[in-house]
C-alpha cells in the first residue's frame, strides 16, 4: 500500500468515526424541548394594549406597555399577584417558605410600605397572605388570609379578612367564614356599594365532587347570596371598570374544561352569563380600562404553558375571537394581570 | 462496498451508544428483565398476562411514598389505581382504591390493601386485587417519590387547573430536607398552574387540608395522569435515554418496552373526554377501627356493581 493509499483509508476510517459522532450528536438535537418559559423581557408581545398591564412570572413583576416587557426593580424576593394599589401605585406579594407577606410598591417595583408581614420563627404563627385588593374607595385592603384551628392544625383554610390601607397593622376584620377543610375562601372582589364577592370553595361528600361559588355578603361575616350555583363551578370574578358586568372562569362541572363567562351584575345578583372563550383552560381574566376587552390566561392546546390572551367587544352579544399576546411565557394563578389605563 | 459498510456501522454505533442508557435502564426496570432467566430483581418477578392483540387490557399503578423513613424493599402502596383501556373504542376508566380498604390478601390475612406491596411485592398486589376485585391485571407500574417528581420534570412540568386551594402546614418535608420527618407549610392556589416535579408530588400528595383526604388525592392524582398525557404530546423515541436515565430505579414494570410505547402510542390518541375517573366515596366501605388502624371496610356489594360496569370481562 502506497503512503497516499495509506492515508486515504486513515482518512476514510476518521470520517466514519465522525459519522458515528454525527449520528450521535443528530439525534440528541431531536429531543423535545422542555417547555421552558423565558424571561418576558426578551419577549415582544404579539399585540399592543393600550394602557399598561403588570403581571408576574417566576417570581418577578413585569409591566407591558405596547409590546415592550419591562421588569420591575423589586427587591430579591419571590414577588407576586401584583394589584393596583391607591395612586398609581402597586400592591403585591412576596411569597416566602412557609409564608407570605404584602407590599405596597411603586409603579416601578420600589417598596414603599410593608404591609402585611407573616413571617415569624414559630411555625405556627406563619401564615399565607394572597390576593391583596383595594376598595372601591381605595381606603380598605382586602385579601385572602389562612388561620390556622388551634384546635385541628390540619384546619388552615382561607378565609377574607380586610384592614385599613392607613393602618394595615390594625386588627383584621373577617369577612368570611370558611368551610372547613375544603380550601375556603379566595380572590375577594370589593364593590363599589361597599360589599364583598369572592369565591368560596366547597366539596361535596357524597359526590366527592369540589366547586367554588362566587359569594356576596354586604358586611362582614354578612348572611351569604351565592351568585353561582355549584354546577356552574366559577371562580376569579373581575368587576368592569363601569362595575355593571363580572368577568369569570366557570367550568360547568365539567373537569380540566374552564371558560371564560361574562354576565351582568346589578348589585344584588348576576344575569344570565354568556361564554366568551370556551378556553380550553381559560384563567384570571381582567377587564381593560375601557371596559370594551378582556385579557385572560389560556393555554395554546392542552399540556402547553399558559399565555396572556386578549379578547375584544369582551361585554357583547358578539365578542370577536381571542387573540394571543404572548407566545413564550409560563404564568400559573400567581401571576393573575391587571391592566391599567 | 467496504466503505459504505463501514459507515453503517459507524452510524449504527452512533446510534446504539445514544440509546444504550435507555436500554441498560430497561433492563433494570422494565419486563425485560423478567423474559429472560437472568432476572435479578425479584420485583419485577410479577405475572406479565399480555392480553390478545387490540383487545382490552388493564394495569395495575402503584404509587409509595419511599422516603427515608421506610426500608425500600418495604413499602407500602398509598396509590393504586386500576386503569383499564379499551384500544378500539380509545376508552379509558380510572379506578382509584383507597389505601385504607381493608381486605384479605392474597399472601394470607386482613390488612389495608396497601400493605400487599410491601408484603410481596408486585406480584402480591397484583394477586390481591384481582382476587377482591375480580379484574384480571395484564400489566403493572410502580412509581416512587423521585421517580413522579423526575419524570415530571424530564416534561418541562405539567400544566393544570387546580381545582381547589391546597394548603398543609404538616407537609412532609422528606423529600429534599434532611430529617425526614420534618413538616414544612405548602400553599398552592387554585386555578391555572404549570407544576415542576416537585410542585406536581406536591399537589397530589397533600392530604391534610382536605376533607375528603385520601379520596381528595386520589381525584388529583388521576388529573396529574391526564396532565402527563398531554404533556407528553411532544415526546419522540429520542427522549427515552433522558427520560430512563433520569427516573432510574425509581420506576419498575413488567412491561417491555416495546408494550411501554404501544401504549404510549395510544394514549397519546385518546381524548380527555374518553377518560372515566372513578374514586372510591363513601358508599363503598364503611369506616371502622380495626386492631387499632382506621380502615375502610368494604361494601363489597356497591364495589362489585361498579367493577361490573367498569371493568367487564
Amino acid at each position: 500500500m502506497s503512503a497516499r493509499q495509506l492515508l486515504a483509508s486513515l482518512a476514510t476510517l476518521a470520517l466514519m468515526a465522525v459519522f458515528g459522532f454525527v449520528v450521535y450528536s443528530v439525534l440528541g438535537t431531536l429531543q423535545t424541548k422542555a417547555n421552558t418559559s423565558v424571561d418576558p423581557t426578551q419577549e415582544q408581545a404579539l399585540l399592543a394594549l393600550p394602557g399598561t398591564v403588570y403581571l408576574a412570572e417566576n417570581g418577578s413583576l413585569y409591566s407591558l406597555h405596547g409590546l415592550t416587557f419591562t421588569k420591575l426593580a423589586t427587591p430579591a424576593g419571590d414577588w407576586y399577584q401584583v394589584a393596583p394599589g391607591p395612586g398609581g401605585d402597586l400592591l403585591a406579594v412576596d411569597k416566602g417558605n412557609g409564608y407570605s407577606n404584602l407590599y405596597l410598591l411603586s409603579p416601578t417595583g420600589q417598596v414603599l410600605r410593608t404591609l402585611l408581614t407573616e413571617s415569624s420563627s414559630q411555625y405556627f404563627d406563619n401564615h399565607f397572605v394572597f390576593y391583596p385588593r383595594l376598595s372601591a374607595n381605595g381606603q380598605t385592603l382586602f385579601y385572602a388570609w389562612n388561620w390556622i384551628d388551634p384546635y385541628a392544625d390540619y384546619n388552615v383554610d382561607f378565609e377574607i379578612q380586610s384592614v385599613p390601607l392607613s393602618n394595615p397593622g390594625a386588627y383584621p376584620t373577617q369577612w368570611s367564614i370558611p368551610n372547613n377543610y375544603q380550601g375556603g375562601d379566595v380572590e375577594p372582589l370589593p364593590t363599589a356599594n361597599g360589599g364583598l364577592i369572592y369565591a368560596k370553595y366547597a366539596t361535596n361528600s357524597q359526590t366527592g365532587a369540589t366547586y367554588s361559588q362566587l359569594a356576596y355578603v354586604t358586611s362582614p361575616e354578612g348572611t351569604i347570596n351565592y351568585l353561582t350555583t355549584p354546577a356552574q363551578n366559577c371562580s376569579e370574578p373581575s368587576l368592569n371598570p363601569a362595575g355593571n358586568e363580572i368577568a369569570m372562569i366557570c367550568t360547568n362541572n365539567k373537569l380540566q374544561s374552564d371558560t371564560l363567562q361574562v354576565a351582568s351584575w346589578n348589585g344584588t345578583s348576576l344575569g344570565s352569563p354568556t361564554v366568551v372563550s370556551q378556553g380550553p383552560m381559560a384563567a384570571m381574566p381582567t377587564w381593560s380600562p375601557s371596559g370594551n376587552s378582556l385579557i385572560f390566561m389560556n393555554v395554546p392546546s392542552r399540556g402547553d404553558p399558559f399565555q396572556l390572551y386578549w379578547i375584544p367587544k369582551a361585554g357583547s352579544a358578539k365578542p370577536g375571537a381571542a387573540q394571543e399576546v404572548t407566545q413564550n411565557l409560563s404564568l400559573n394563578a400567581l401571576s393573575a394581570p391587571v391592566w391599567v389605563s | 462496498m467496504l466503505v459504505v459498510l463501514g459507515f453503517i456501522v459507524s452510524g449504527t454505533g452512533g446510534v446504539v451508544a445514544y440509546f444504550l442508557p435507555a436500554v441498560t435502564t430497561a433492563f433494570k426496570v422494565t419486563g425485560q428483565a423478567t423474559t429472560g432467566k437472568g432476572a435479578k430483581n425479584p420485583k419485577l418477578q410479577a405475572v406479565s398476562n399480555p392480553p390478545p392483540p387490540g383487545q382490552p387490557f388493564t394495569v395495575l399503578l402503584l404509587g409509595s411514598d419511599n422516603d427515608t423513613k421506610f426500608v425500600s424493599s418495604h413499602v407500602l402502596t398509598q396509590t393504586m389505581i386500576l386503569v383499564r383501556v379499551d384500544p378500539a373504542t380509545h376508552h379509558a376508566v380510572m379506578l382509584s382504591i383507597p389505601r385504607d380498604l381493608w381486605v384479605s390478601l392474597a399472601s394470607g390475612g386482613s390488612a389495608k390493601i396497601d400493605s400487599a406491596y410491601a408484603y410481596g411485592g408486585a406480584q402480591d398486589a397484583i394477586q390481591t386485587v384481582e382476587s377482591d376485585f375480580n379484574v384480571p391485571v395484564n400489566y403493572w407500574a410502580w412509581i416512587g417519590l423521585g421517580g413522579l417528581v423526575n419524570l415530571v420534570d424530564q416534561l418541562g412540568g405539567v400544566d393544570t387547573i387546580a381545582q381547589m386551594p391546597v394548603l398543609d402546614v404538616q407537609y412532609p418535608y422528606d423529600l429534599t430536607g434532611t430529617n425526614p420527618y420534618a413538616n414544612q407549610r405548602i400553599a398552592i392556589l387554585p386555578g391555572p398552574q404549570r407544576l415542576e416535579g416537585v410542585n406536581a408530588l406536591t399537589y397530589v400528595r397533600s392530604r391534610h387540608g382536605a376533607l375528603l383526604e385520601d379520596i381528595a388525592r386520589n381525584q388529583k392524582q388521576q388529573e396529574l395522569l391526564v396532565d402527563i398525557k398531554d404533556s407528553a404530546k411532544h415526546m419522540n423515541l429520542t427522549d427515552i435515554p433522558r427520560i430512563a436515565s433520569a427516573l432510574g430505579d425509581e420506576v419498575r414494570t413488567d412491561m417491555s418496552l416495546t408494550q411501554i410505547s404501544s401504549i404510549a402510542g395510544l394514549a397519546r390518541d385518546f381524548s380527555n373526554g374518553n377518560v372515566t375517573q372513578i374514586v372510591m366515596l363513601s358508599q363503598y366501605y364503611s369506616n371502622q377501627t380495626i386492631n387499632g388502624q382506621d380502615a375502610l371496610v368494604p361494601n363489597w356489594s356497591a364495589i362489585n356493581t361498579l367493577i361490573a360496569q367498569n371493568f367487564p370481562s
